[in-house]
């Protein structure tokens, strides 16, 4: 901690670090000074001058250096002829601050005043009357009548489309400026920007598509007025009508946590429905922020589409059945038959995943995590521990990025890693390709997608200067992602990585270590509890007595895990939607959303988070815990399966790392700073306050054996000089089952392409817009090719979940497509 | 396709050279006129292209064209014709000079006469309150004064830069 200052406001003394500014300082002793352009996340610029206070510093006699006293011995304090403001002015020793007087009054309503010169009263239905920064302030500070001309005010447009998701209020704008600097300097995508100047001045988009961020719905939280507005919620309900509940993004392993808003509803037939989703503080994850995927994102779980009941199969046919029905005939399925396999995917709770461990465990099956990426053994062994915080990281630390685009699969993370190399910490990034992290990079490692593992090894090898940057760091946080890799090569990946934080003798540290960025929320989860990826998935469905898949759907993404589930035995699907894996089952059971359900999902830092229900359950359906133990009481297996928090005492009796923790321990809080979400929305915007759990990480499990040398893993070479290596890259807009419902971001999502370099495209004589047959074997696609400068020579880039069946990279022969005759 | 770069590469090279690489966002307003000189004003395209050559947002580059008065982010008049209404200028008759002009031209302040070719602004002091109604012509790359004037006299002047125009358009055609 630096040094302290001392300091009075309004009669107050406190400490305070050097260098916090006043409203801060103020804010730490409860004294509240209103803002509308400062936030406690960026950096001041005081336009808006309603933080205006009386400041007094001591009077220093120049000869000797000392405070000036005054006859009763207290330092003479000198009021300067005018008033500053506080969120731009740093505290100093003895400094005096006034902000309850009446000059103070008079300044706060001069400028209440000008600013609704033009600002219209429409709070009666402006979104954000009720939680509105202007109206909490106007009523605190703001005079009761204008004095300005109703006449004169500004009409100006009140619909302004800055994209398809945010929209502008232009009369509603007081210009403070929040939504610019939180794009130019948090987001870094200086998409909006001011135009024009005084009166005229104001908020415009060149972007294209509009307002082009993945972080664009946080300007609507920290927008002080009822100028910005998401799509998503405007004229949707009243804030003081909503219900909050706590709860955690189920889109990526990042585990932002969530506020989910829900009202009952007219038009839903009187139901309780989820109306927003706001960001809920938690410094140690998401800080105040989310990105559009986990705020837009959430529409899937009241689709249409959702399965309503169980479905059993009778004479071939899939056919509506009872709980009892299907449960019996699930179990028997089970029963008659040995070498149960289970699939399990990331989208589990860590209580589904306990139960379900349990069932096939006892029936001497496999627990088989679906996912193409390893390594989350050695993110529990070597992963970041205790109360370590990516915030932690600064000068002398360095974080190494491999084979992941952090922007497009962890939007938060590539925020949290991004502030971490401006804090100074050397930011190493390593991909075939280049991606956004890169622009705060000290260095950039590039390669060849066949050659990731040799450079890896080079940085263990300790020659270069990236290896010397990495090995001099005091704490290292190395983030490993699956682009462009098997199964096994990320398996060879995670051992290295691990290996270089051993070597380094960063490894013990806990602001060191691994974070895996995985597809889905809760994949660790799945390996802490115990399911392991399969190299040779189709050989193991196709030979297993039975199948028992949950939150998986193989059929749908890869035509050969098709026909090998059509060669399993038995299959059990729990889902959301009649996947292409439910309609090849033999049983089918409706599952629950997270909305409506309680559970934990354990993110890819190995923070355990607590989610809550917010609407009541889709009728008909069950938690995914729930329906594996009431099979396994068909089959006379004990487990715990009536409520969420007590399979997790279970897991926490079972498991080790879990050991200690409990529902109440996850729901624990500390006070944050800042200080958010309470009566001050003008201070850290609409952002949740964080009182239903920070979550726990899990204890690191201890390193264990020597850690063998890497597998000798190749990285299949190219069959023939003119191959082409297909790699599946994620966008954070994909056509996956959780995203398109959300039609809102229907424009913005990835489809299903080929993305070449210029070169690979003249080798193949193909444009932008044009045809190729890609194939292998027996398999083969056509896709349309986009000619990217940024693509890696010899190697195609296919969007993942757009519908391409392709789960692993893959070498493939292409060629123009020759286009068929028109019927 | 970046046409300003292909039209104009050694003119921007030359600019870029006057600034620091790593602060080459430097060089956004000389590329601006440069853009400006080119189509009249500051198309939407141009500003994508300024943007692609300096790496910053398009929106950035916008949020300039609209900050600075004497870029145009619409389509101007070839000849802007300046007069001054000053107080000076206005004892000596400026305003309703300038009022008679643009009932002459069909066109208010601001507004860009139907053949595109003349804009009248209403400035501040141009320096000739003496010889006033006063107005400039800019156009063409030059500044040129036009000094106690009559609404007649600048309607003659008006009618030489239209008829120049005419030929240029002729010669070419």
């Amino acid at each position: 901690m630096g040094k302290m200052v001392t300091l009075t406001i309004d009669g107050q003394v406190i400490s305070v670090p050097q260098g916090m500014l006043i409203v801060d300082a103020a804010k730490k002793a409860g004294i509240d000074i209103p803002v509308f352009c400062y936030h406690p996340k960026m950096e001041p610029v005081g336009m808006c001058r309603m933080c205006l206070v009386e400041v007094g510093r001591p009077v220093i006699d120049r000869t000797t250096g000392q405070p000036i006293l005054e006859a009763d011995g207290t330092p003479k304090i000198q009021f300067g002829p005018k008033l500053e403001t506080a969120c731009t002015t740093p505290v100093s020793e003895g400094m005096v601050v006034r902000t309850q007087t009446q000059v103070v009054a008079e300044a706060r309503r001069g400028i209440i005043e000008f600013l609704l010169t033009s600002h219209p009263l429409d709070c009666p239905i402006c979104d954000k009357g009720g939680e509105c920064p202007l109206q909490n302030l106007t009523m605190a500070y703001g005079p009761g009548e204008s004095r300005f001309q109703y006449e004169d005010k500004m009409h100006l447009a009140k619909h302004v489309p800055l994209g398809e998701l945010i929209y502008l209020d232009r009369e509603r704008c007081i210009l403070c400026g929040r939504c610019v600097r939180f794009q130019s300097n948090v987001a870094d995508d200086p998409v909006i920007a001011f135009s024009q100047r005084g009166r005229a001045l104001q908020i415009v988009t060149f972007s294209e598509p509009g307002f082009d961020s993945y972080f664009s719905g946080n300007t609507t939280d920290i927008c002080p007025v009822g100028a910005l507005t998401t799509a998503d919620f405007r004229f949707g309900a009243r804030p003081w009508e909503m219900i909050p509940t706590a709860s955690i993004c189920p889109h990526c392993p990042v585990g932002c946590n969530l506020t989910l808003n829900v009202r009952r509803e007219a038009a839903a037939g009187g139901r309780e429905v989820i109306k927003r989703v706001m960001p809920r503080q938690n410094e140690w994850v998401n800080e105040i922020w989310i990105c559009d995927k986990g705020r837009f994102g959430y529409h899937y779980t009241e689709s249409p589409e959702r399965l309503r009941q169980p479905l059993v199969r009778k004479n071939g046919r899939l056919e509506p059945a009872t709980w009892e029905e299907a449960l019996a005939f699930a179990a028997e399925g089970l029963r008659e038959r040995s070498g149960v396999v289970a699939l399990a995917g990331g989208r589990l709770s860590n209580e589904d995943f306990f139960n379900l461990y349990q069932v096939v465990t006892a029936r001497q099956g496999r627990a088989v995590l679906y996912s193409t990426m390893a390594g989350g053994d050695y993110v529990q062994r070597y992963g970041l521990s205790g109360d370590a915080n990516l915030a932690g990281l600064g000068k002398g630390d360095a974080v190494l990025v491999v084979a992941t685009d952090l922007h497009e699969e962890a939007p938060l993370w590539w925020l949290r890693v991004k502030q971490a190399a401006e804090r100074g910490a050397t930011l190493i990034v390593a991909n075939a390709r280049p991606t956004k992290l890169e622009r705060y990079a000290a260095h950039v490692i590039r390669y060849a997608y066949s050659e990731v593992l040799e450079k890896v090894q080079s940085l263990l090898a300790g020659e270069s200067p990236e290896a010397q940057a990495l090995a001099k760091a005091t704490n290292l946080v190395i983030f490993f992602g699956q682009e462009g890799l098997s199964l096994e090569a990320s398996e060879a990946l995670a051992t290295m990585l691990a290996r270089l934080l051993v070597q380094n003798g960063q490894a013990e540290r806990p602001l060191s270590g691994l974070v895996a960025v995985w597809p889905h929320a809760n994949t660790q989860g799945g390996w802490e509890i115990g399911f392991r990826p399969d190299p040779d998935l189709a050989h193991t469905l196709a030979t297993a007595g039975a199948v028992w898949v949950a939150a998986a759907d193989p059929a749908g993404d890869d035509p050969i895990l098709a026909q090998a589930l059509e060669k399993a035995g038995f299959v059990i699907v729990q889902d959301l939607f009649l996947t292409e894996t439910a309609r090849r089952a033999d049983v089918v059971f409706p599952v629950q959303a997270f909305t409506e359900r309680e559970g934990t999902w354990t993110s890819g830092e190995r923070r355990v988070q607590r989610f809550y229900p917010a609407v009541p359950e889709l009728e008909n359906t069950r938690p995914d815990f729930m329906i594996v133990a009431q099979v396994a009481d068909h089959l006379g297996i004990p487990l715990v399966g009536r409520s969420a928090s007590r399979v997790f005492d279970e897991l926490a009796r079972a498991l080790p790392a879990f050991a200690g923790l409990s529902y109440t321990r996850l729901a624990e809080v500390v006070e944050q700073w800042p200080l958010v979400g309470r009566g001050d929305l003008y201070y850290g915007g609409t952002v949740y306050e964080n009182t239903q759990g920070l979550g726990v990480r899990l204890a690191r499990m201890s390193a264990g054996a020597e850690l063998s040398e890497w597998p000798a893993v190749e990285i299949a070479p190219a069959p023939a000089d003119d191959a082409l290596y297909l790699v599946p890259v994620v966008r954070l807009y994909d056509q996956g089952q959780t995203l398109v419902p959300s039609h809102l971001l229907q424009q913005r999502m990835a489809r299903a392409a080929l993305y070449l370099a210029p070169a690979t495209a003249a080798q193949l004589g193909v444009q932008t817009g044009e045809r190729v047959e890609v194939s292998a074997g027996e398999w083969a696609e056509t896709l349309t090719v986009y000619v990217d400068a940024n693509v890696p020579v010899k190697a195609g880039l296919v969007p993942r979940s757009t519908g391409v069946p392709l789960r692993q990279p893959l070498w493939v022969r292409a060629q123009r497509a020759v286009l068929e005759p028109q019927p | 396709m970046n046409t300003l770069r292909a039209k104009y590469a050694d003119e921007i090279q030359a600019i870029l050279a006057k600034y620091p690489p790593e602060h080459k966002r430097s060089a956004v307003m000389p590329l601006l006129y440069l853009a400006q000189r080119e189509a009249g004003y500051v198309t939407v395209q141009a500003m994508a292209e300024i943007a692609e050559i300096l790496e910053i947002s398009i929106t950035d580059v916008a949020s300039i064209v609209g900050f600075y008065t004497l870029y145009y982010d619409q389509p101007h008049g070839r000849y802007h014709i300046q007069v001054c209404t000053d107080l000076p200028c206005a004892l000596r008759g400026a305003e309703d000079f300038l009022k008679a002009l643009c009932q002459a031209l069909g066109v208010e302040v601001g507004q860009v006469t139907p053949d595109g070719l003349f804009v009248i602004e209403e400035v501040k002091c141009i320096g000739a309150c003496h010889r006033a109604p006063v107005f400039q012509v800019q156009g063409d790359g030059e500044i040129v004064f036009h000094e106690n004037q009559t609404l007649e006299t600048a309607l003659a002047v008006i009618e030489a830069l239209r008829q120049k125009a005419q030929q240029e358009k002729e010669g070419t055609a």
